[in-house]
C-alpha cells in the first residue's frame, strides 16, 4: 500500500507527472507538501462554488473533493501526502476557532437579551438530539449485527485507506 | 508606560503572539489538571484574550486583522476532516443505512427542537439564523452562519458552547440512556458537539473517536445541504 502509484501523488494530480518514476513527496518537506495539497484543493472548491453560483461553501466542496480523491484507487495516495499537515491542524483545530470565539465580546449584547431562548434552544436540541441519535443508532447497529451473525466490533478500526 | 503598552498592543503580530500564549498556556493548565471537560483550552483562551482585549483596549476589528493567519487555517482544515471520515470509511459504508438514518433523525430533532423553542419565544430572525448552524463543526459553521447571513461571531460562540456541552456531559447523558455501544456513543457525541465532542469521545476509545469524527463531518455536510434551504423558511 505504501509503494504503489507513486507518479499520482503529485499535488491534487492536475500537473502530469512526466518522469513516473520518481516518488515526488519523497523530495519536498512533507508538512509543507501536504499544507499545499489542502490549500489547492480549497482553492479549487472555492473558485467550482464561486463559477457555478453553487449554495454550498467552497470549503466544503474541497473536503467531498478530498474524499472523492481518496475513494478512487489511482488518486488515493494523495491522503498519505495530505496527512503531514492535515493530522497536525485537526489536533489543534480548536486554537483557529479562537478568533471568531473572542468576537463573543461583540454578541454580549445581542446574546443576553436573548439568553433565555437561546439557552434553551441549544441545551434543548443537544440533549435530546444526543439521546435520540445515540439510542437509534445503537438499534439499529445491533439490529444489523444480530443479523450478520457477528457482533461487529472486530472490524472497527478501518483500515485507514 | 501606558504609552509604552499601547506601542506594543497595536503591533501587527500582538494578537498572534498573545493567542498563541494564551492557547498553549490553557493547553498546559488542561494537561496540568487531569483534563476537566470546564478548562477546554479553547474556552479558557477564548476568556483570557477577551479579557486582555478588553484591558488593553484593543479592538476587536485590529485584532481579527492581527490574526488573519488563523482565520486562514481554518480552510485547509475544514478540507483535512476528510481523513477521520475516510479513515473510519469501511466501518461506516457497512452499516450505512444506519448511518443515514440516525443522522436525518439528529437533524430533525435538532433543527426541530431549535426553530420550535426559538419561534415559542418570538426571538428576532438574525438571532434564529445564527443558531441554526450551531451543531456543526466551526469552521462550517463560521462558513455557513455567512451564507445564512447570520451574525457569525455569535453562531460560533453557540457553537462553542455546544461543544463543551458535550465534552462535559455527553458521556454521563448517554450512559444514564443505557447507551453502551461505542460506535453510537461516538455518532451521538460527535454529531451533537462536532470537533470538541470528538476529543472527548477520542479519550473513551479509537472507535468512539472514529465514529464521532465521522459524524461531525456527515453532519457539516447534511447541514450545509439543509441550512440554505431551511433558513428562509423559518426566519422568514
Amino acid at each position: 500500500m505504501s509503494t504503489r502509484e507513486p507518479s499520482d501523488d503529485g499535488p491534487t494530480g492536475d500537473g502530469a507527472t512526466d518522469d513516473g518514476r520518481r516518488p515526488l513527496p519523497a523530495l519536498l518537506p512533507p508538512v509543507l507538501l501536504g499544507l499545499a495539497v489542502l490549500l489547492v484543493l480549497q482553492m479549487i472548491g472555492l473558485a467550482l462554488a464561486a463559477l457555478l453560483h453553487l449554495p454550498i461553501p467552497g470549503v466544503v466542496l474541497g473536503l467531498v473533493l478530498l474524499v472523492i480523491l481518496g475513494l478512487v484507487p489511482r488518486t488515493r495516495g494523495i491522503l498519505r501526502v495530505a496527512e503531514p499537515a492535515g493530522t497536525p491542524l485537526l489536533a489543534h483545530l480548536q486554537l483557529l476557532f479562537v478568533p471568531p470565539g473572542v468576537g463573543v465580546v461583540v454578541e454580549m449584547g445581542a446574546l443576553a437579551r436573548n439568553a433565555l431562548p437561546i439557552a434553551l434552544a441549544v441545551g434543548g436540541s443537544f440533549l435530546l438530539a444526543l439521546l435520540v441519535v445515540g439510542r437509534v443508532l445503537q438499534a439499529l447497529l445491533h439490529r444489523q449485527d444480530r443479523r450478520r451473525g457477528d457482533d461487529g466490533h472486530q472490524r472497527l478500526e478501518g483500515s485507514g485507506a | 508606560m501606558s504609552g509604552a503598552v499601547q506601542t506594543v498592543v497595536h503591533l501587527p503580530i500582538f494578537g498572534l503572539v498573545l493567542t498563541l500564549a494564551v492557547y498553549l498556556g490553557s493547553l498546559w493548565l488542561h494537561r496540568r489538571t487531569g483534563r476537566p471537560a470546564l478548562l477546554t483550552p479553547v474556552f479558557v483562551t477564548v476568556v483570557v484574550v477577551a479579557a486582555v482585549l478588553e484591558l488593553v483596549a484593543l479592538p476587536y476589528a485590529e485584532y481579527l486583522e492581527q490574526v488573519t493567519v488563523l482565520t486562514l487555517l481554518l480552510g485547509p482544515a475544514t478540507v483535512a476532516l476528510a481523513l477521520p471520515l475516510l479513515a473510519n470509511g469501511r466501518a461506516l459504508a457497512r452499516s450505512a443505512a444506519s448511518v443515514v438514518l440516525a443522522l436525518m433523525v439528529g437533524a430533525v430533532v435538532s433543527l426541530g427542537v431549535t426553530v420550535g423553542v426559538l419561534r415559542a419565544f418570538g426571538t428576532d430572525p438574525e438571532i434564529l439564523r445564527s443558531v441554526l448552524p450551531r451543531s456543526v463543526t466551526s469552521p462550517v459553521a463560521l462558513t455557513l452562519a455567512e451564507s445564512l447571513q447570520a451574525s457569525a461571531p455569535l453562531a460560533v460562540v453557540l457553537t462553542i458552547l455546544s461543544g463543551i456541552l458535550g465534552a462535559v456531559f455527553a458521556p454521563v447523558l448517554l450512559s444514564l440512556a443505557r447507551v453502551q455501544d461505542p460506535r453510537a456513543r461516538g455518532f451521538a457525541i460527535g454529531l451533537t458537539s462536532h470537533g470538541i465532542g470528538t476529543s472527548r469521545a477520542l479519550d473513551e476509545s479509537p472507535v468512539t473517536g472514529g465514529w464521532s469524527s465521522a459524524a461531525m463531518v456527515l453532519n457539516a455536510l447534511a447541514m450545509t445541504l439543509v441550512l440554505p434551504l431551511l433558513a428562509p423558511l423559518v426566519s422568514g
